[in-house]
C-alpha cells in the first residue's frame, strides 16, 4: 500500500545539523522558539533525518505514553508522533481507516501512506484507545518493512501481577527493537537512560511550575513548543535546551495582563494547532495547568538502582496520572477538583479532539463535579486542520468575560 | 430477485424457545438486586459469566440490553437523554443507550433493569468498556473489578498473558468471597464450565452448517437471535439444551430442503455489528438479491468457539483466561484479517460485506484497510457501508440500498448467467 502511494513531491525544507547545536546554542529564547516552531511544523522530520544520517535508527512513538527510556538505552531515538498537524492533506487515510475517527490517527496514517515516515525503522503504538490499537494493525501494510508493535498498557493498577506483566511486555518490545536497529538491551544502560530522563522530567516540571506561578513569564505556546522539542531531539540535547531556557526565563521580565487562570483538560493525545493555543491566551486566559504532552510528566523520578526494567514498569503502574487513558474509577470528579484547587484556577477549559472518545466521556464526569462546586467551564472541540476559529474566539471571549466581570 | 416482503423463516421451535428464554431472563432480573440476589454488570467480550454466577450473582449485560432496546426501536430516547447529560454525538451508542436508560430509571419494554451491586469490567477488546464502567462506578459507587485482558497479538496466546489473567482471576475470587460472604466452590465452577462447553459445541455445530451449499443457516441476521444463550446463559444446562434444539431443526431444514434464502444466489461473509434499529430493513436488502451470509464475525464477539477454543472444566481458570483473550474484537487486525480470509475460503463465499459502525471504533477503525486488502490483494469483491448499531439517525436506507443494489448487480454481471453449482456437503 505504502509503496504504491510513494510521495514523490516530498521536499525536505529544514535541515538540522548532525550535532543539533543550533538548538542548544540558539542566540536567544525567541530564536529557539522560532526554530522549534519550524521543526514542529515540518512534516519531513528534520531532526530524525539528522539523527539517521549516520546510520542510527529512530522509533516513532504514538501518544500518550511509551517507555522511551528503554528505546534510548538501546541507542535508538524515540520520537513522539503527534500526527501531521496543519500541513497534511488527508487523501488516502480516510479510505483505509474510516470516517468517524480523530485527526491524529488519520494524519499519522497519511504520513505513512505517503512515505513521509520513511526515516523511521520502527513504530510503537500503546493501547490508549481502540483507534491507536487498530492503527498498529494496519501500519505494516502502510509501511512495509518497518517494525511495528502494539504495546498493551495495563489498566488494572491494583493487581500484584501487573508489574510482572508489564515487564514481560517490555521484554517483547525489546526483542522487536533489537531487530529494528536497536543495540542489545543492557540493564546498566537503561539505568543511565532513566537518570537522564529523570533530569529531563525535572526540568520540564520546573518549566510548568514557572508557568503556574508566574503565567505572564511565558506564553502557553512557548511552553508547549519547548516541551514538544523533547519528543523530537536527542534527550541529551533537549536537556541542554531546557537548562538554558530556565536561565533565560529567570532573566526575562514578566508581562502580566488582565486574565483568568484556567486549567486545560482534554488534549492529552491529539494536539491543538499552535494558532488555537495562541488564541486561548489572546482572549484572556492564563493556562496554568494543562494536559499537553503528558508523556514528560508521567511519574516522579524513577529509582535507577535495582532492576531498571522493573523500576520503569513500576513507575508506570504506580503513577498518579489521572487522564482519560488510565482507568481511575470513582476518582474523576475528585481529581478535577483537586487540580483546580492546586493550580489554583478560576475555571476549566475542556479542549477535546473531535471523535476522541476517552476525552469526551471524561468531560461529563468532570462537568458533574464542577457543577456541584459551581466552577465555570467551557468545552470546545478541535481538529488538526481547523482553520477558522471565529466561533471558538467568541465562545472563549464570552467565557472569559463571564468570569472577569462576575 | 427474491420476494423480500415475505417474513424471514426462522427455526420454529428454537425461535420460540429463544423468546421464552429472553422473557424468563428479564423477568428474573426484575426481582434481582440487593443481598439476596445481587446483580453484577458485565461486558460481553471476555465475560466471566460462569465465575460470577457460581457466587450467586445475577448478571446484566448492558450491551445486550442496548441492542434489545435498539431492535425494539426504543434506543433513541435513551440516547437523546444521555446527550442531554453531556455525552457527545461521537460517543458509543451502547454507552449512551445504557447511561441514558440508567438515568431514566431502567425501565424497558422487556422489563426493568436493576442497578448493579458489582461492576465487572472485562477489558477485552474495547477501550470504551473502561470509560463506560468508570461512569457507572461514579453513579452507583459499588465495587468495580478491572480484569485487564492483554490484546491478543499471538495465536496461540503467550503464557505470560494467560498467567497475568489467571492471577487477576484469583484476586477477583477473593473479592467475590468478600462481597458475598461465600467460599469459592471450585466444583460448582467446573460443573458450570462443563455446561458451557456443551453449549459451545452445539453453537459451533450450528455455525459450521453455513459451509453447506445451499446454506441451511443465515449466519448473521438469523444467528444473532441464537446468540443470546451462548453469551448470557452460558454455564446453565438450558443453554446446552437450546443448541441441541437448534441443530435438530437445522438438520430438518437440510432434509426437507427448506433454506433461509429459498434460491441462494450469493454467499457472503459479513464483518461488523448489525444496524439494530433497522435490522429487518437491512436484512431485506440482502434477501431480495438471494444473498445469504454463510459466516460472520459479529456472532463471535462473545467468543471464537468455532476456531478451536472451548471452555475446559479440567483447567478452569486457565481456560477462562484463554476465553477472555480470544474474544473477536480483542484480536489484532492481522488475526482478524486472517480469520475473515479463512471464512471466505472455508465457507465458499462469493463476497464480503463490511458494515462499519459510526460510534464503534474498536470494530470499525481499520475496516477500510481490510476492504483494500480483500479487493486489491486477494481479488474478493467487498462492499463497505456505514451506519450505527444503536442510533437510528445514522441509517440512510436509500443510500445503503443503492450501494447494495449496485454491488449485487456487479456481482451478478461478473458471474454472468452461469448458476452456481449446488453442492450439498
Amino acid at each position: 500500500m505504502g509503496e504504491e502511494l510513494g510521495a514523490t513531491d516530498i521536499v525536505p525544507s529544514l535541515e538540522v545539523s548532525d550535532t543539533f547545536e543550533e538548538f542548544s546554542r540558539a542566540p536567544s529564547l525567541e530564536a529557539l522558539i522560532q526554530l522549534a516552531r519550524d521543526v514542529v511544523s515540518d512534516p519531513t522530520w528534520p531532526t530524525v533525518r539528522a539523527w539517521t544520517r549516520s546510520g542510527r535508527s529512530a522509533v516513532g512513538c504514538f501518544p500518550v505514553y511509551t517507555p522511551q527510556e528503554l528505546m534510548h538505552s538501546m541507542g535508538l531515538l524515540p520520537v513522539s508522533l503527534h500526527g501531521g498537524g496543519e500541513s497534511i492533506e488527508i487523501s488516502h487515510a480516510d479510505a483505509a481507516l474510516g470516517s468517524f475517527l480523530c485527526s491524529i490517527s488519520k494524519s499519522t496514517l497519511e504520513l505513512a501512506l505517503t512515505s513521509r515516515l520513511a526515516p523511521f525503522r520502527a513504530f510503537v503504538f500503546p493501547y490508549i484507545c481502540d483507534v491507536s490499537r487498530n492503527l498498529e494493525g494496519i501500519f505494516p501494510r502502510a509501511v512495509p518493512g518497518a517494525t511495528t508493535h502494539m504495546l498493551h498498557l495495563p489498566q488494572n493498577f491494583h493487581s500484584a501481577a501487573t508489574v510482572p506483566f508489564l515487564v514481560a511486555e517490555y521484554r517483547r518490545l525489546i526483542s522487536k527493537l533489537e531487530k529494528a536497529g536497536g543495540e542489545p538491551y543492557r540493564p546498566e544502560r537503561l539505568a543511565a537512560s532513566i537518570e537522564l530522563f529523570n533530569r529531563q522530567r525535572a526540568e520540564i516540571a520546573r518549566l510548568t511550575e514557572m508557568k503556574r506561578l508566574d503565567p505572564g513569564k511565558l506564553t502557553l505556546t512557548e511552553s508547549y513548543l519547548i516541551r514538544r522539542l523533547g519528543g523530537l531531539l536527542p534527550r541529551e540535547v533537549h536537556l541542554q535546551v531546557l537548562e538554558r531556557v530556565r536561565g533565560q526565563l529567570e532573566e526575562r521580565p514578566s508581562r502580566p495582563k488582565d486574565a483568568i487562570r484556567v486549567i486545560l483538560v482534554g488534549p492529552f493525545c491529539e494536539q491543538p494547532t499552535l494558532d488555537l493555543l495562541d488564541l486561548l491566551e489572546q482572549v484572556g486566559c492564563y493556562v496554568v495547568d494543562d494536559e499537553l504532552l503528558q508523556m514528560y510528566r508521567w511519574y516522579d523520578p524513577i529509582d535507577p538502582n535495582g532492576d531498571p526494567l522493573e523500576n520503569l514498569a513500576t513507575a508506570y503502574v504506580r503513577s498518579t496520572m489521572d487522564i482519560g487513558v488510565r482507568a481511575t474509577p470513582t476518582t474523576k470528579g475528585e481529581a478535577i477538583l483537586r487540580r483546580v484547587e492546586a493550580a489554583p484556577a478560576q475555571g476549566v477549559l475542556f479542549l477535546t479532539a473531535k471523535f476522541c472518545e476517552p476525552a469526551l466521556e471524561d468531560v461529563v464526569l468532570y462537568r458533574n463535579a464542577l457543577d456541584r462546586k459551581k466552577i465555570p467551564y467551557l468545552h470546545l472541540e478541535f481538529e488538526e486542520r481547523s482553520a477558522a476559529y471565529e466561533q471558538s474566539r467568541l465562545q472563549l471571549e464570552t467565557f472569559v468575560e463571564s468570569i472577569l466581570f462576575d | 430477485m427474491v420476494d423480500a416482503t415475505a417474513e424471514p423463516q426462522f427455526l420454529t421451535t428454537a425461535r420460540d424457545r429463544q423468546r421464552a428464554m429472553v422473557e424468563e431472563y428479564y423477568a428474573g432480573l426484575a426481582d434481582a438486586g440487593g443481598p439476596k440476589k445481587p446483580v453484577a454488570y458485565m461486558l460481553v467480550g471476555g465475560n466471566l459469566t460462569e465465575l460470577v454466577r457460581s457466587f450467586g450473582y445475577e448478571v446484566v449485560f448492558p450491551e445486550i440490553v442496548a441492542l434489545n432496546c435498539a431492535i425494539k426501536h426504543v434506543s433513541l430516547p435513551n440516547i437523546l437523554h444521555a446527550e442531554s447529560q453531556g455525552y457527545g454525538l461521537d460517543v458509543c451508542g451502547y454507552v449512551k443507550n445504557d447511561l441514558g436508560l440508567q438515568e431514566l430509571g431502567g425501565q424497558t419494554p422487556f422489563g426493568r433493569i436493576p442497578p448493579p451491586d458489582l461492576l465487572v469490567c472485562s477489558f477485552s477488546g474495547c477501550y470504551v468498556y473502561v470509560k463506560w464502567w468508570e461512569a457507572l462506578a461514579e453513579k452507583y459507587g459499588c465495587p468495580l473489578f478491572m480484569l485487564d485482558v492483554p490484546y491478543m497479538r499471538d495465536d496461540p496466546p503467550l503464557p505470560e498473558d494467560v498467567q497475568y489473567i489467571v492471577a487477576q482471576l484469583n484476586e477477583f475470587i477473593a473479592l467475590l468471597e468478600k462481597t458475598t460472604g461465600r467460599t469459592f466452590d471450585l466444583a460448582e465452577l467446573k460443573r458450570m464450565l462443563a455446561h458451557s462447553r456443551k453449549a459451545e459445541e452445539g453453537w459451533v455445530n450450528y455455525l459450521a452448517s453455513g459451509r453447506r451449499r445451499p446454506s441451511p443457516i443465515e449466519a448473521y441476521f438469523e444467528a444473532v437471535f441464537y446468540m443470546f444463550p451462548i453469551n448470557v446463559l452460558r454455564g446453565t444446562p438450558a443453554a446446552a439444551e437450546f443448541y441441541a434444539t437448534v441443530n435438530s431443526e437445522v438438520d430438518e431444514r437440510v432434509r426437507t430442503g427448506t433454506f433461509p434464502v429459498p434460491e441462494e444466489k450469493f454467499r457472503l461473509v459479513v464483518e461488523g455489528v448489525p444496524p439494530y434499529p433497522s435490522y429487518r430493513t437491512f436484512w431485506d436488502f440482502f434477501r431480495k438479491w438471494g444473498a445469504v451470509s454463510v459466516a460472520a464475525t459479529y456472532p463471535k464477539v462473545g467468543g471464537l468457539f468455532d476456531r478451536g477454543f472451548l471452555h475446559d472444566p479440567a483447567r478452569p481458570l486457565e481456560s477462562i483466561a484463554e476465553y477472555s483473550l480470544g474474544a473477536y474484537v480483542n484480536q489484532s487486525w492481522p488475526l482478524r484479517r486472517k480469520l475473515i480470509e479463512e471464512y471466505v475460503r472455508d465457507f465458499g463465499a462469493d463476497a464480503v460485506l463490511i458494515h462499519g459502525i459510526k460510534s464503534c471504533r474498536s470494530f470499525t477503525a481499520g475496516q477500510g484497510d481490510l476492504r483494500d486488502r480483500l479487493i486489491h490483494d486477494l481479488g474478493i469483491p467487498t462492499l463497505y457501508i456505514e451506519s450505527d448499531h444503536e442510533d437510528p439517525r445514522y441509517f440512510a436506507p436509500a443510500q445503503i440500498k443503492n450501494r447494495m443494489d449496485a454491488f449485487f448487480e456487479s456481482l451478478d454481471r461478473r458471474r454472468g448467467s452461469t448458476p452456481l453449482p449446488l453442492v450439498t456437503t
